[in-house]
């Protein structure tokens, strides 16, 4: 039996980082549970892009506080995370994608998103290898981009180690603690899989592909389903594109990291909900197929791996962050949509304020489970 | 005499002993036959380094000999391939691979 000041529930790039933020707002006793490994889940199967071209204000505003951090991010945890501020560059294809692409521009532009739209002669001066036939228009933001999400997850979590943060590895967490305190919820602590109780005054899940599951062993329904996402790597090749692609006409986002190698994915429409993470021979033909269309200087290029990771979808394609009503000492940071690492250093800052009881340094209120009450607003609709 | 490395027999690739053609490893002129793979003229011909390392630089050659571990790339006619699984041709001209491959 274990006293914590907070326990969190996942040791993804989320929870690590909030824990590293914990930890340096003054906050030791705290404790990361993890089932497998640090980036085991969705975390470290993920494309690694950092944007900050989003539909809604507040989006933008928070994308842009998480690209700040991750500009200075290698300094700050003296760790080298593969960080390339290479850009993105979003194509249309369609009149409809050209339209919002307009509106959207003009959107992050009033938000101070430097961005700019840009014709697809530019586009192929920007990316010489692009095949940009069919491009109706482009939007380019030099300042998004893009990063390791494995080592920026053991960045944070070694220097929340070294700040006193203990980790428990290879543990899993099959039940919540709670009391009932005349018709309200208190969150006492959690089971673990070997039977422990570990005490907490507060519980962060920040489980993944697996929330809704964790926030049921607590009472709480999370509006969140999983899907797979699957993704492959080439050889390494030396450098050709600097910014991440993204093509919603295609399904397709592809970048080159830092060894060379060239990740791409493709968001299959017709998967199904769940949790598995195999890989199918049907998505290497489809992804051979749709990146050959857009980069065909590819051709004769290798594939190395392929795998899959799961996005854990909210109905708004946007995170819930904070507190559940009637359960107290129960926070979450679920349901990010596919963009869970680009936002993690800001959603991890506002998260430990949060939980510490502070003013917030961004506006992150607007992604209460409470927004869900009067219908979903599906603005948000860039998300491949 | 010195000891000739002909492939002969090959666990995944069938092997026809053709006609005696010519082809150039780094501005080097070699013999080859016919049906046979890079790595087999390669090796007949005593050429034991095929590329270096993109990081250090280090010196590689065959190692697998199936197409499987990417040891012995090497550029023919301009592009990356592995030797041991790409058949020789006529006045095929083979380079060494230096760093990593150049697309674009």
């Amino acid at each position: 039996m274990k006293n914590y000041d907070v326990v969190i529930i996942g040791g993804g790039v989320i929870g690590c980082c909030v824990a590293y933020n914990l930890s340096k707002m003054g906050l030791k006793n705290v404790l990361v549970i993890e089932k497998d490994y640090l980036s085991s889940g969705s975390t470290g199967r993920c494309g690694g892009g950092i944007r900050q071209q989003w539909g809604t204000e507040a989006n933008c505003r928070l994308a842009m506080e998480s690209v700040k951090i991750f500009e200075q991010l290698e300094e700050e945890l003296g760790e080298d995370i593969e960080w390339h501020q290479g850009g993105y560059l979003l194509l249309a294809f369609t009149e409809e994608e050209e339209e919002q692409f307009k509106k959207n521009v003009a959107l992050q532009q009033r938000v101070g998103v430097p961005v700019r739209l840009v014709t697809s002669q530019e586009a192929k001066e920007i990316v010489p290898a692009l095949n940009v036939e069919g491009v109706r228009v482009a939007s380019y933001c030099p300042t998004d981009g893009h990063a390791n999400p494995s080592k920026v997850t053991i960045a944070y979590a070694k220097n929340a180690k070294k700040n006193g943060v203990d980790f428990l590895i290879g543990r899993e967490v099959v039940d919540g603690i709670v009391d009932d305190e005349g018709g309200n919820k208190v969150v006492r602590g959690v089971v673990l899989d070997n039977g422990e109780k570990i005490y907490a005054d507060k519980v962060l899940n920040a489980a993944g592909a697996f929330s809704r599951e964790v926030g049921m062993m607590f009472g709480v329904e999370i509006p969140t389903t999983s899907y797979r996402h699957q993704i492959l790597v080439t050889e390494p090749l030396e450098r050709f594109f600097d910014p991440l692609i993204i093509s919603f006409y295609h399904h397709v986002y592809f970048r080159q990291e830092k060894a060379g190698g060239v990740v791409m994915g493709y968001g299959d429409p017709k998967e199904l909900p769940s949790t598995k993470v195999n890989s199918t021979f049907d998505f290497a033909k489809t992804m051979a197929h749709q990146i050959l269309d857009l980069m065909p200087v590819l051709r004769d290029v290798r594939v190395v791996r392929q795998w899959a990771g799961s996005y854990n979808m909210s109905p708004d394609a946007q995170p819930i962050l904070g507190t559940v009503d009637g359960v107290e000492g129960y926070y979450q940071a679920v349901g990010f949509s596919g963009h869970g690492f680009m936002l993690a250093p800001a959603v991890g800052r506002a998260m430990a304020e949060m939980m510490l009881g502070k003013d917030t340094f961004v506006d992150v209120s607007y992604l209460s489970v409470n927004r869900f009450k009067g219908g979903v607003d599906t603005s948000e609709v860039a998300v491949v | 005499m010195e000891f000739v490395r002909r492939i002969v027999e090959h666990p995944v690739l069938e092997y026809e002993k053709g006609k005696k053609i010519r082809f150039f490893f780094e501005d080097r002129e070699i013999e080859a036959f016919e049906g046979e793979t890079i790595a087999a003229a390669l090796e007949a011909a005593g050429v034991r380094w095929y590329r270096e390392t993109a990081k250090y630089g280090r010196k590689r050659g065959i190692f697998c000999a199936i197409g499987k571990c990417s040891s012995c790339l090497v550029v023919a006619d301009n592009r990356v391939v592995k030797a041991c699984q790409t058949l020789v041709k006529e006045g095929m001209i083979v380079k060494r691979l230096r760093g990593k491959p150049q697309i674009a």
